[in-house]
Parts: C-alpha cells; structure tokens; sequence
C-alpha cells in the first residue's frame, strides 16, 4: 500500500504540515512500505517545516521504506526553496525527488549569502560545527540590529542556540543527525528558528525516571510535563542536570518568543506570558502521526522589543 | 577554551578536567580567583559542567571567587547552572562581594552578611553581636554556610586553649 500526503497550494505552516500528515494513515506505519509527499503548484513551505519533514523523511528512510518527493512546480516553487535551504544537500539518496534532484545546491552555491536565513545544518556527535549558534545568533542580531539592547539580546539567543543544540548532542541517542536552520519573515514580522532531532523524545528519556526521582510529576499529561520542563528544568539525570532547556525558555520569554515543541505524537504551543509559559496557555496537539524525535521551533516578532 | 565562547556538555567537560588538573596542582591554596575577562559568553551547559561542577566538588574545602564583572548575560547563565546544583559562587568586584547561584536561606542570612563583611568571622564573635542567638545555635549555623558551599573554614586554637574553627569568605 501507498501513502500519499500532499500539501495544500498555499503556505504550510506547522500546524498545516501536521492536517497534511493526519489526511491517510500516518507515514511510519508499518503497512505503508511507500511514501510519496507532494507539493503542489503554490505550495509554499516554512522553514520549521522544511526541517521537520527532512527528519521525516530521513527517519521513514531508515525503515527502508520508498519514497518520493514529488515537486508539481519543479524548481519554481517549494523545491527551490528547500535546495536554497539545504534540504536536498542532507536528504537521504535513497529518496527519489520528481522531476529530478536540484542539479546544484542553492545552499551550497549561496551559504552565508542572504541576511534572512541560516541554511540548514547537521548536527551530529561526530561532526559538530562550533561556529552554528554564532551563525544563527549573527542573523538574528543582524535583523535586529537598532534594537537598545542589542548585546544582551545577542548574548541570550546565543545561549539559547547553543542549549537546543547541545541538548541534541547530548540526549537524543541516535544515529540520526539532528537539523537547525533559521529564516526571518518580514512580511510575517517574525523570525524563526527551527531545531530538530531523531532520537528520543523528551518524555521518552524524562518519564522513566520520573516514578522514582520526581513522583509527583509522573502523573502530569504530556503537556503539562512538558511545560514543567521548560519551568523547572527537569532531566533524565536527576537535579543536577536539565537547567539548559529552562534557561533556554526563560530567555526566549523575555523576548516574547513563542515556542513550538513536536515530539513523536504530540506537539505544544507555548506562549509567554508575564509570568512565563504555563500549562493554561499552552495548545496541545494529541494523536499526531509519529515523527520521532524532538523538534522544537521558537518565533520571535519582528517588533518586539 | 579553544575560543572566547564556552558551549555545552562537551567542551565544559575538557575544560573541567584542566581545571581540575590546575586546582590538583596547587594543594596549597584554599581560595582560587576565577576571570572571565577574555571568555565573550558561554551558555548555561557549559558553566554547569566547569565552574559550578568544580565548585561543587570541593565545597567545604576550597573557594571559587570570580574577580572581573562578567556581560548580564554570562552571569546569568551561570546563575542559573549554579541555582540548578544548588552551589554558591562568590563574586568580588573591587571589594564589592555577591554571591550568585545557590540562594541562602532566610535562618542563615544574618550570620552570612556577618562572615561576609569581615575577612574571618567566630562563632563566638557572632553570638555576641547578634541578639538571641545561642553559641550552639550560631555554631549550627556557621556548619550550614560551610557545608552548603557560602563559606570555608579552618580549625585554630581557642583562647580558651581548646579547637575551634574560624569561618571566612571565599574572596
């Protein structure tokens, strides 16, 4: 049996790429041996999207399952877009793209060129690239640039960057490589990073732990689990550790930025409010098709200040 | 630090054993002066697996005390990693002490503002400046801020001829 998950000729948003998704049965099933995504004439994607569906894809790989991107528009539209952001350059070879893969690579050929985007970048254990947060921190300050506070700001979403993304390096417990990439909307008047892995997911790593070293926490739902993570600071490896997280979602409050957190079947929307993210704010997402992992996206407004 | 940015697990980890490695090469000294004065930022993994982690393993034995301001927020992530291991950092800004990290709480307070505002603090000291407070109380006291990491101490001769230990300030 095939699946077959085709966006909507329009922008997709994470929230459209998780209706697009939940259309059939979902992609890691197991009597699904072929998958085949297409993007229509006028199918724009989202850079959290890009980098969710890459570890999708990648994962779905991984199962030996077939699959196919097909692009309707050909280079004109999403497919361009995702080769400027790298997509194709950490796609998996098995993985057939119509009408054919980019000939070069629009992130290759223009890396470091625009002002509104990182490219996407891989993270792994064995090839770490020390200069990724300042890369992405450098974008952000740039487009914030008459901003008063300019270095404080650089500084946190510098630790807020390096906290993701060595929380891939340090947590995730799979061969898989982890993604980052950022791009600045300005019509959007937002600004967006994306950070996601393959490995487990939070709660598969915090809740095992939790019966023995938090017990009143391991009745909470997901999503309130969640949310304490990012409150308290919670880990897998007791008291000591899980404060990056926390720090991470404590600077971002501070700038009002929105966080956006998919794990293998639920996905939470956390905004800030005076006293931080809160379970009564947060919008949760149950029964989502599985995507193993963490991916997490935060989106900052343009005129915040 | 390869470079003038600390970042995550990893790295504070390398630069933990070095750290180790210098503290381990100077038995003598009780109280080490930390700069971060050519460090530009480093994020919250980081200071949690060197400063704090080093901190944490000789409490009670010897001091860790940060001399040069730090950026709002450098010192903030370490504030934070501190918080989360529940370990004291002095800090000494031209005479100026501040301790970030692990929150003091409200029973001991005054005997550490004591400690703190002279270079070596006595129980016994204490008990006479301070109203209502027993020598036994005091001395309870002054155990907690050692154990907790707010202060060292050494053992000396009494006047009375007798031990007993006199408390200072990691600075």
């Amino acid at each position: 049996m095939r699946i077959e998950i085709k966006f909507p000729s329009t922008w997709v948003d994470a929230s459209t790429f998780e209706k697009s998704l939940l259309a059939g049965i979902g992609p890691h099933e197991a009597s699904a041996p072929e998958v085949v995504f297409t993007f229509p004439v006028g199918c724009k994607v989202m850079i959290e999207v890009g980098v969710r569906l890459l570890s999708l894809v990648n994962q779905l790989d991984t199962c030996c399952k077939r699959i196919r991107l097909e692009f309707e528009e050909g280079e004109e539209g999403a497919m361009g877009y995702l080769n400027r952001m790298g997509f194709f350059d950490h796609l998996s070879g098995n993985v057939d793209v119509e009408p054919s893969r980019p000939l070069y690579s629009g992130a290759a050929m223009y890396a470091g060129g625009s002002s509104r985007l990182v490219e996407i970048a891989e993270i792994n254990a064995t090839s770490r690239d020390k200069l990724l947060p300042k890369k992405l921190t450098e974008v952000l300050t740039r487009t914030y640039n008459t901003r008063d506070d300019l270095v404080e700001f650089e500084n946190a979403t510098w630790t807020i960057f390096s906290e993701l993304i060595d929380n891939i390096f340090s947590h995730s417990e799979t061969s898989l490589a982890g993604y980052a990439a950022l791009q600045v909307y300005p019509r959007g008047n937002s600004l967006k990073v994306a950070v996601s892995d393959s490995g487990l997911g939070i709660m598969d790593t915090l809740r095992p732990t939790l019966e023995s070293e938090l017990p009143s926490l391991a009745s909470l739902s997901d999503t309130d689990l969640l949310v304490e993570v990012f409150r308290q600071g919670l880990s897998r490896h007791g008291s000591d550790r899980g404060c990056g997280l926390k720090g991470s979602a404590q600077k971002a409050m501070k700038y009002n930025a929105e966080l956006d957190v998919r794990l293998p079947k639920i996905r939470v929307l956390l905004t800030p409010g005076q006293e931080g993210y809160k379970p009564n704010i947060a919008h949760c997402y149950k029964d989502l098709a599985l995507l193993w992992g963490t991916h997490i996206c935060f989106t900052f407004r343009l005129d915040s200040e | 630090m390869e470079s003038d940015e600390g970042w995550g697990r990893g790295d504070g980890r390398a630069v933990y054993v070095k750290l180790i490695e210098h503290v381990e090469n100077h038995p003598g000294v009780l109280i080490f002066k930390i700069s971060f004065q050519d460090v530009r930022r480093i994020d919250i993994s980081f200071a949690s697996e060197t400063i704090v982690e080093v901190a944490r393993r000789y409490r009670g034995k010897k001091g860790f005390c940060l001399i040069d301001p730090c950026n709002a927020d450098l010192l903030e992530n370490l504030d934070a990693a501190a918080q989360r291991k529940e370990q004291p950092i002095m800090m000494d800004s031209d005479g100026v002490f501040r301790i970030v990290g692990a929150l003091v709480s409200q029973g001991l307070r005054d005997a550490l503002n004591f400690a703190m505002s002279r270079p070596t603090a006595r129980v016994s000291d204490y008990v006479c400046s301070a109203k209502d407070v027993s020598l036994t109380n005091a001395s309870n006291k002054f155990r907690q801020l050692w154990e907790k990491g707010f202060l060292l101490r050494r053992e000396e001769v009494a006047e009375s001829g007798g031990m007993e230990f006199t408390y200072f300030r990691i600075a």
